[in-house]
C-alpha cells in the first residue's frame, strides 16, 4: 500500500513538473500548429478554443481531472485522442520491448553462464569480448548494421515497418543487444564467483554433478542480482525504444513522444511522458516482489 | 539423436524458416501498386488545416484550375472548371462547371459544393483562408456574422458567379492551390481530415486506410472522369530514417524516393552513380534568403545589408554544398514563376568590397555583432549553408553566430519581429508573385514577422495594391520595380538560391513528372508505372 501511494505521488509531481516546464518553454504550440500561414487573430482564437489563454493552475486541474478519468485530451498535431493514440502504438512498444528482453536474456544468459563456466577459456574470453560489443556499440549503430546484413544484403528480413512477426526481429536484436551485453558480464562475474564458494566445493564432495551444482545451486544465487536488473530493462526497454522505433518505423510510444516534442503536442508528451514514468515506476514494483520471492531472507526483514 | 544434435537442428529449421519466409515476401507484389514513403505523417487529411500535407487533397480532389508543367512551363488550366469570363473591372468571374461530374460516392458535383467548399474554409477558419477572404463578405463569414459568402452567386448546378472585393490577376492561380478543393457538400461529417471513410472528392484516387505515424493508403477512384491511371493503388509509409528508406529503395521495397532528407554524399556515391538513368529532378520554385531585421542598431544601415550581400559566395555553396544541384537566385520572384525578372542584378560575391563598404560606414572589425537564426525543423544542408554563410560574413569583419531554434521557438521568435535576422526557406504555393512578395512585404504585419521590420510604408503599399494590376504587362513592370527597390537599391532581403528536388525511380516506374513548384507531394496521375 505503501509502495502504491508512492507510485501515485511520483507520478503526480512528474505530471506537475512536466505540466509547469512545457510552459516555460519558449513556442507556442498552436504557432506550430497552425504553421508558416497563420495569423494572430487566428492564433489567438485556437488559443482560447484549446483552453492555453487560462491560468495554469485552472488547465493544470482540468488536465488531472481528466486523466484521472483516463482522458489524457485529444491530439493536437492528429486530432485523435492521445489515449487511443498511446493504446494502439503501447502494444507495437510491449511486443518490441518483450522481444528485446527476450533475446537479452536468452542470448546474455547463456553467454554469461558459459563463460563462468569455463572462466578464462577461450569461450570465456570471446563471449566476454561479445559483451564488450553488446554493451559499447549505440543502439543506431547495431540497427544499421542489421539492416544492412539481414535486410538489404540478405533479404531474409523486413528493413522496416511492422507486417507482421518477422517485422520484429531486427529491431528486437537492436534494442536488447546492449541489454545482453550487461546481463552476460553480470551472470559471468556473480555466478563465477559463487562458483568459488563453499558450499559448492560442499555440494560437489556429495557428489552431485557439475550440472546440478550449476543449476541447483550456484544459478539460485545468481538469479538475486540478474533478476533486479531484467526488470529493470524491461521498464527501461518499454520506455526507451524512441532510436529503435524511428529507425525500424515503429509506431511506438519512443516515436509518439518524439512526434509530440516535434510539434509542441502538449497533450500527447504529456500522455506518452506519463506513461512511461509508470512503467519505470511498475518495473521497479515488479523488481522488488520479484527480489522477495527469489529471496526469503528480505520477507524475513520485512516482518521483523 | 543425442540433446545437442537436436537443438542444433531446431536452430537451423527456424533459421530456414526465417530465410523462406524473406525469400518469399517480395513474390506478391501487386501490379498497378506504387509504394513511397514521407518522413513524417500528415498531420490532418483536410486542407482546410494544413499548408503542408497535400498529398491527399492534390489527388483525392479536384479544384476548378490546375496548374501543371506543359513544355517546361507551369501554366494554369481548367481542371473542374470549363469555361470562365472576368468582368472588365476584374471584380467579377463567371465560371461554368464541367457537365457529369460525380463524387467517389456518387453525389452529383454541383456549384453549391464550390460555394460550400469556400465558405468552409472561412467558416474553420484555421489555415488557408487568404483567398476565400478575397471574396466579398469573406471577412463577415469568418467573423461568424453570417455563413454565407456574399460574394458568391449560384446561377444552376454549373454556373456561378464569384465576386472579389479588389482585383486580382493572379486569382485563378490561386484558385489552382491544392488550399482550393472542392469537397462534397451532401457527405460533409465531423469525421473529415481524421476519418479516410469521409474524404470524399471527384479526384483520380479515394483513401482507404490511414494508420497514424505508419502508413496510408489510396486506390483508384473507379468514377472519375479521367483517363484511368496505371497506378491503382499507393502505399505512403511513414520511414522518419534516411538510411532505412535508402536501403528500402534499393532493396525494393519502396517504387519511388524522394532524396530531399538523404545526404548529398550519399545522392552523389549511390544514386547519381548506380541508378543515374533513373534520376528525376524538379527545381524547388521558390528559394532560399536571409532576412534582415532593420530596427537592428547595425542592420538598418543599408551599406551594412548591402556588404552582407558581397560577403556570400552562393556559386560555392551550391557547388560545395549541392553539388551543383541548385540555382542562384537575384530577386524576390523565384525562377519559374510568372514575373521573375532574368535581368535583375543581384548581389555579387566581393569580400574586399564588403570589407571596405564596413569601413566606410565607419565599423571596426567585429563591431558588428549579430545572431543568424535557423529553424532546426529545415533541412540539414540550409543549416550547414547558413554555418558557411556565418564564416564568409566574420571573413569581412562581422562577429556573427548561428543559433538553432526548435521549430516552436522559432515561429514564436520571428512572429515578435525581434530576430536580428533568419536563413529560411520558402516554397510557392501558386505561380504568382503575390504569393512571395504579398507574404513578405505586403503589409505591416507580414514585414513585421517575414522580412523584419522592413520601414518603407511607400513600398509596403505599392506591393499590397499590384496584385489589383489587372494588365499583365503592367503588372509585371511593377513587381520589377519593387524588387529592384527592396533588393539593389535598399538590400533588404537577400536571395541565395533555389534547391532541385530530387527523386528516383525503381525499375517498375517508366516515368514520373514531379508537381510544378518541386512540391515532396506530387499527383499520383503524373506516375506511369511499367505494369
Amino acid at each position: 500500500m505503501k509502495r502504491l501511494l508512492q507510485a501515485v505521488l511520483v507520478l503526480l509531481l512528474v505530471s506537475l513538473a512536466l505540466f509547469v516546464m512545457l510552459r516555460i518553454v519558449p513556442g507556442n504550440p498552436v504557432a506550430v500548429l497552425m504553421g508558416e500561414h497563420a495569423n494572430e487573430a487566428t492564433i489567438e482564437r485556437l488559443t482560447a478554443e484549446l483552453g492555453l489563454d487560462q491560468p495554469i493552475h485552472v488547465q493544470f486541474f482540468r488536465y488531472l481531472g481528466g486523466a484521472i478519468r483516463g482522458d489524457f485530451g485529444t491530439s493536437y498535431s492528429l486530432g485523435k485522442p492521445v489515449s487511443q493514440l498511446m493504446g494502439a502504438a503501447f502494444v507495437n512498444t510491449l511486443l518490441l520491448a518483450l522481444a528485446a528482453a527476450l533475446f537479452a536474456w536468452i542470448v546474455g544468459g547463456l553467454c554469461g553462464l558459459l563463460a563462468a563456466i569455463r572462466k578464462n577459456s577461450i569461450p570465456d574470453r570471446l563471449f566476454m569480448g561479445f559483451s564488450l560489443l553488446g554493451i559499447s556499440m549505440p543502439v543506431f549503430m547495431v540497427a544499421m548494421i542489421l539492416q544492412y546484413v539481414f535486410g538489404y544484403w540478405l533479404h531474409w528480413l523486413p528493413i522496416s515497418g511492422v507486417s507482421d512477426w518477422r517485422s520484429f526481429i531486427l529491431p528486437a536484436i537492436a534494442l536488447g543487444w546492449n541489454s545482453a551485453g550487461s546481463i552476460a558480464r553480470l551472470v559471468r562475474s556473480t555466478l563465477a564467483d559463487t562458483l568459488e564458494d563453499d558450499y559448492i566445493d560442499t555440494a560437489r564432495a556429495k557428489g552431485l554433478s557439475e550440472t546440478a551444482v550449476i543449476w541447483r545451486h550456484a544459478l539460485r544465487n545468481t538469479m538475486l542480482p540478474t533478476v533486479t536488473m531484467m526488470a529493470l530493462q524491461l521498464s527501461g526497454l518499454l520506455s526507451g525504444a524512441v532510436i529503435t522505433e524511428t529507425i525500424f518505423s515503429i509506431n511506438g510510444i519512443g516515436r509518439l513522444a518524439v512526434q509530440a516534442i516535434n510539434g509542441r503536442d502538449i497533450p500527447l508528451l504529456q500522455g506518452t511522458v506519463l506513461f512511461a514514468t509508470a512503467l519505470v515506476i511498475f518495473g521497479n514494483l515488479i523488481a522488488d516482489l520479484l527480489y522477495k520471492v527469489l529471496d526469503p531472507r528480505t520477507r524475513r526483514e520485512v516482518k521483523e | 539423436m543425442t540433446k545437442r544434435y537436436r537443438l542444433l537442428s531446431f536452430a537451423a529449421l527456424v533459421l530456414a524458416a526465417v530465410m523462406l519466409c524473406g525469400c518469399f515476401a517480395g513474390a506478391d507484389e501487386e501490379k498497378g501498386l506504387l509504394r513511397t514513403a514521407i518522413k513524417y505523417d500528415i498531420t490532418t487529411m483536410d486542407v482546410a488545416k494544413t499548408t503542408d500535407d497535400y498529398m491527399i487533397p492534390m489527388n483525392v480532389f479536384d479544384r476548378l484550375f490546375e496548374t501543371r508543367v506543359q513544355d517546361g512551363n507551369a501554366v494554369v488550366v481548367p481542371s473542374l472548371c470549363t469555361e470562365y469570363k472576368v468582368s472588365e473591372d476584374g471584380l467579377t468571374y463567371e465560371f461554368t462547371l464541367m457537365d457529369g461530374v460525380v463524387f467517389s460516392n456518387g453525389n452529383a458535383l454541383t456549384a453549391s459544393d464550390v460555394q460550400y467548399s469556400f465558405e468552409r474554409l472561412l467558416i474553420l477558419a484555421n489555415q488557408n483562408t487568404d483567398i476565400p477572404l478575397e471574396v466579398v463578405g469573406g471577412q463577415d463569414v469568418m467573423d461568424k456574422k453570417t455563413e454565407t459568402l456574399e460574394g458568391f452567386k449560384v446561377a444552376d448546378d454549373t454556373h456561378f458567379t464569384i465576386t472579389l472585393s479588389a482585383p486580382n490577376a493572379g486569382f485563378l492561380a490561386e484558385l489552382s492551390s491544392p488550399a482550393m478543393s472542392i469537397v462534397d457538400k451532401e457527405s460533409m461529417t465531423d469525421g473529415f481530415g481524421t476519418d479516410p471513410a469521409a474524404m470524399i472528392g471527384t479526384g483520380p484516387y479515394i483513401v482507404t486506410e490511414r494508420v497514424a505515424n505508419d502508413h496510408y493508403t489510396m486506390v483508384y477512384n473507379e468514377k472519375y472522369r479521367g483517363p484511368e491511371p496505371t497506378v491503382k493503388k499507393i502505399i505512403v509509409k511513414v520511414i522518419e530514417d534516411a538510411n532505412t528508406q535508402n536501403l528500402m529503395f534499393q532493396n525494393g521495397e519502396l517504387d519511388m524516393i524522394d532524396l530531399k532528407n538523404q545526404d548529398s554524399a550519399i545522392i552523389q556515391s549511390v544514386y547519381k552513380t548506380q541508378y543515374a538513368d533513373r534520376m528525376v529532378s524538379a527545381p524547388n520554385v521558390g528559394m532560399i534568403f536571409i532576412a534582415l531585421n532593420e530596427n537592428n542598431e547595425f542592420l538598418k544601415d543599408v551599406n551594412v545589408r548591402k556588404a552582407i550581400g558581397a560577403a556570400i559566395d552562393v556559386d560555392t555553396i551550391i557547388t560545395a554544398l549541392y553539388n551543383g544541384d541548385a540555382i542562384r537566385e537575384n530577386g524576390i520572384i523565384p525562377t519559374g514563376v510568372w514575373g521573375h525578372n532574368d535581368n535583375l542584378q543581384g548581389f555579387t560575391y566581393d569580400p574586399e568590397a564588403a570589407k571596405k563598404l564596413l569601413a566606410d560606414a565607419g565599423y571596426t572589425d567585429g563591431q558588428i555583432s549579430f545572431e543568424i537564426a535557423v529553424d532546426n525543423a529545415l533541412p540539414s544542408t540550409v543549416k550547414t549553408a547558413a554555418e558557411y554563410i556565418s564564416q564568409s560574413l566574420n571573413k569581412v569583419g562581422f562577429n556573427t553566430t548561428v543559433k538553432n531554434y526548435d521549430h516552436a521557438a522559432y515561429l514564436d521568435v520571428r512572429r515578435s519581429g525581434a530576430m536580428d535576422s533568419f536563413v529560411a526557406s520558402w516554397g510557392m504555393d501558386y505561380n504568382d508573385p503575390a504569393n512571395i512578395m504579398v507574404t513578405f512585404f505586403g503589409s505591416e504585419a507580414n514585414v513585421k514577422a517575414r522580412s523584419l521590420n522592413y520601414p518603407d510604408t511607400a513600398i509596403i503599399a505599392r506591393v499590397a495594391a499590384a496584385p489589383a494590376i489587372v494588365d499583365d504587362e503592367a503588372r509585371k513592370a511593377e513587381y520589377q520595380a519593387l524588387e529592384q527597390k527592396i533588393i539593389s537599391e535598399d538590400a533588404a532581403w537577400i536571395p541565395l538560391y533555389a534547391s532541385m528536388h530530387l527523386w528516383c525511380r525503381g525499375p517498375r516506374v517508366a516515368s514520373f513528372t514531379p508537381q510544378w513548384a518541386g512540391f515532396t507531394d506530387f499527383y499520383v496521375t503524373d506516375v506511369v508505372l511499367n505494369d
